[in-house]
């Protein structure tokens, strides 16, 4: 076969199928096994630059900032029962075939924090750059956002911290307290009688129910 | 294009912006090049007897597309950083429309006329003008048709998603429907030339 009998066009054509056809055995997405780079993850964890805090949290959802994924980890009843404002709920089995993109904030929480550690590290080995979790998980947001509690023997600057405090616990349906000071040798146990907030007083969140990260670069003709 | 590479952090905001100004002089020049900057070229399209539009825009999906899945397939590039506009359907295509209509009667879409602008043409300058105006007009209107312009979210999805198809058979079949589209628009730009 001759080639000059061709024109460029046509041959530019052939390559195309040819390269069309080879395609159809591409995968160019990666499948579910990973490659992590050690060093980089434990230099990440040492910077602890890995979490944010509860009351941080607390913070972005009453600015009403949707350039984040707050993903509860927890069981659908917990889910149900109570769930911090703006959150999705994800079995951690079902992490891996949940819809995320890998240039999104994703900050993640379970109740204590172990699962959503174990779901961090997950996450960002499969190349996800933006993963945090919330530091202490579901029980720290309850014990510092919802139900924060103010020790006896504060001094003024704590004080003033736990007016603001106080404000945001109110905004999010809980209730601060001006606690006792934990004696010497007993541990610091959080109010149990602390109920939930219920569900029916969400905060106020413009915006469409899906976050919609903002400031993203339009490509286009 | 230079998306990737940005959000991995390989350069910052401002080379960020200069990249993008050697992009966009680059798309320029070659719009130019295509006869873009002429609307009589770009008009012809739609009286049928030149289907250059047509052919240079479908062969740069093709060349992207086999671009992207290539580099994503040998693992160079991570697709799943690569900004996807969000699908809205129903305002798509009113606004594909609305575009397509202002593409007819101006001759220029957004981007041959910034070219054309850069080479001096007058009715370019027209056409930029009214861009500016109908920007306007949409940001004072946007309040009002706020509901249908986001209405139908679908998200970020492609065609292998929306169509629950493999990504390599897709590819084939877009290239599949350039070649034949390109035979096809081949044979119509005799017909329409031999009626004129």
């Amino acid at each position: 076969m001759n080639l000059r009998q061709f024109t460029a066009n046509r041959k530019l054509a052939m390559v195309a199928v040819a390269l069309g056809t080879l395609a159809l055995f591409a995968q160019p997405h990666r499948g579910p096994f990973v490659k992590l780079d050690a060093r980089e993850l434990a230099s990440v964890v040492e910077a602890e630059v890995d979490h944010v805090t509860a009351p941080d949290l607390a913070a972005w959802i009453v600015e009403g900032r949707a350039d984040y994924r707050l993903l509860d980890l927890r069981t659908e009843q917990e889910y149900a029962a109570y769930h911090i404002p703006t959150a999705e709920n994800v079995p951690l089995t079902g992490l891996a075939d949940y819809p995320l993109l890998r240039n999104e904030k994703i900050v993640l929480y379970s109740e204590g924090g172990i699962h959503s550690a174990q779901a961090w590290m997950l996450l960002r080995a499969q190349g996800y750059k933006a993963v945090y979790f919330v530091l202490g998980g579901f029980d720290a947001w309850k014990d510092e956002v919802l139900f924060p509690t103010l020790p006896a023997n504060a001094d003024a600057k704590a004080r003033a911290q736990f007016e603001r405090a106080a404000q945001v616990a109110k905004f999010f349906g809980g209730e601060a307290r001006i606690g006792v000071a934990p004696e010497a040798g007993q541990a610091a146990a959080p109010a149990v009688a602390n109920e939930l907030p219920r569900l029916t007083v969400p905060p106020p969140m413009p915006g469409p129910a899906t976050p919609v990260a903002k400031k993203k670069k339009k490509e286009g003709c | 294009m230079m998306t990737p590479l940005y959000k991995y952090g390989f350069f910052g905001e401002e080379f960020s912006l200069l990249v993008a100004f050697a992009l966009g002089l680059g798309f320029g020049f070659f719009l130019e090049r295509a006869g873009f900057g002429s609307a009589r070229k770009l008009a012809a399209q739609f009286y049928l007897y030149d289907m250059s539009v047509f052919k240079v825009m479908f062969t740069a999906i093709v060349t992207a597309m086999l671009g992207v899945t290539y580099l994503g397939w040998i693992g160079v590039l991570d697709l799943d950083l690569v900004y996807l506009v969000p699908t809205h359907l129903g305002p798509q295509i009113v606004g594909g429309l609305v575009l397509g209509v202002g593409f007819v009667v101006g001759g220029y879409c957004p981007g041959t006329s910034v070219a054309a602008l850069a080479t001096g043409r007058i009715d370019a300058m027209v056409y930029a003008l009214g861009i500016f105006a109908g920007t306007f007009v949409y940001a004072e209107v946007y309040p009002a048709i706020k509901g249908f312009v986001n209405s139908d979210p679908m998200g970020q999805v492609t065609l292998p998603e929306v169509f629950g198809l493999p990504w390599g058979l897709v590819v084939f079949a877009v290239v599949m429907i350039a070649v034949v589209g390109f035979w096809g628009a081949t044979k119509i730009e005799r017909w329409a030339g031999s009626r004129s």
